[in-house]
């Protein structure tokens, strides 16, 4: 087709657009389906007993804190990168909540280590992680989606992996306030294990969720029909 | 230099503003003033394309842009947003010529001259025009029309048929079977 002529046809189908808010207002819109729902699911589930002393424990509210400020930096950049012409920089945003985070538990690690010898970094099956995260992070994750694919699927492994960090992170967050497993190596391996896991088949899931070739198949399609 | 630019940026974002508003006129002004723009640095970049790949790839960012028009923020410059969505779709086709290429087989001596065996294919074998005009001539009448008309007159099946008055399908069968009943003649006689 004549390049004039599409211009034209492109204007004939040309509807008003919202143009999208900046990436830190979808992250509180999307925080604003995402906690409810892990609140709901908390309160059913039934919090942990300890939850009102564990508040007090400085170290289990750095890792709670640094989990969901994983989550939501995670979230803004996920948000950025679908806005062509954002500063790259963003995809950065988590990395100093996620040290935050992984430091917090390696230093438990270390400090078992020193009071317990070999055996409190003794590791045990918890399977019961995997599943109770994917339960906690399903809604965040969709809504992500949903809200993703509004964008520009420029980067589409990066942007997938950022948004599956922000689900497994609030994920995460939201499992251990029912979850009784503290012990640092046990909350590493299995818990910050399945947000990884699910981070990368996230990564994986980035080409089929967001790609050029389905959001131009209908323009194209829409621009040749009329 | 530097101030011509950013007016221009600002009269394309208030094009490009107009445009997610609904306004057609405008949308048509601005992928007017991109387009050539666009050509520009398609051309700059893949200085090895045809003219219509380089159309196709114009194309492509055209309705790129139009497909994710909701990203951009009227607060921010027009350019940089138009610049990010062609670089990554220059990006993906030339992802896509690569992946393409790496299944083409590249030959620089293809058997293309006579003296070559591979080019000599076996319905070259036989060459005795003599021979053919008998088998021809001894053809049944329905067949030897249908060769005439169609292979030796060269017409197409439309006028052959209405040269004969037979339908298009008889005359598809009849060249088949003339075709057939050479091949046996001519194989017997050599």
């Amino acid at each position: 087709m004549d390049t004039e002529k599409l211009i034209e046809r492109l204007a004939e189908v040309v509807e008003p657009v919202r143009p999208l808010p900046r990436p830190w207002i979808r992250t509180a819109a999307w925080l604003l389906v995402a906690i409810p729902y892990i609140a709901l699911v908390v309160f059913v589930v039934s919090p942990r007993g300890d939850l009102i002393s564990k508040a007090s424990e400085w170290r289990y509210v750095v890792e709670q804190l640094a989990a969901l400020a994983t989550g939501i930096t995670a979230a803004t950049a996920a948000f950025a990168m679908v806005i062509p012409g954002y500063d790259r920089k963003f995809l950065f945003l988590p990395v100093l909540p996620l040290a935050i985070w992984l430091g917090s538990l390696g230093d438990g690690c270390v400090e078992d280590w020193i009071h317990f010898g070999p055996d409190g970094l003794s590791l045990q099956p918890d399977w019961f992680c995997f599943p109770a995260i994917v339960l906690v992070g399903a809604v965040p994750a969709i809504a992500m989606a949903v809200m993703l694919r509004r964008g520009a699927p420029l980067t589409p492994h990066i942007t997938c992996a950022l948004g599956g960090l922000a689900a497994a992170g609030l994920g995460n967050f939201g499992l251990r306030l029912f979850h009784s497993q503290d012990v640092s190596v046990m909350v590493l391996v299995w818990q910050v294990g399945t947000v990884f896991i699910l981070t990368a088949m996230a990564a994986w899931a980035g080409q089929y969720l967001l790609n050029w070739r389905s959001i131009i198949g209908t323009n194209r399609r829409s621009a040749l029909i009329r | 230099m530097a101030m011509k630019r950013q007016r221009d940026d600002h009269a394309l974002a208030k094009l490009m503003q107009a445009a997610q508003g609904g306004d057609t006129q405008a949308y048509v002004l601005l992928l007017k003033e991109i387009t050539p723009r666009l050509r520009q640095i398609v051309r700059g970049q893949h200085r090895f394309l045809k003219i219509e790949d380089i159309e196709d790839l114009v194309q492509d960012i055209l309705l790129s842009l139009h497909a994710v028009r909701a990203t951009y923020d009227p607060r921010r410059p027009f350019m940089p947003w138009l610049m990010a969505i062609t670089r990554h779709r220059l990006a993906d086709a030339a992802r896509r010529y690569t992946r393409r290429t790496a299944h083409e087989l590249q030959a620089e001596n293809l058997p293309v001259t006579f003296s070559d065996g591979g080019a000599n294919m076996d319905t070259d074998g036989y060459r005795d025009p003599e021979a053919l005009r008998h088998a021809i001539r001894d053809l049944p009448a329905g067949q030897r029309d249908a060769i005439e008309l169609l292979k030796l007159r060269e017409m197409s099946l439309k006028e052959a048929a209405a040269a004969s008055g037979t339908s298009i399908g008889a005359l598809k069968v009849s060249v088949h079977r003339a075709i057939a009943t050479l091949r046996k003649t001519l194989i017997k006689e050599s």
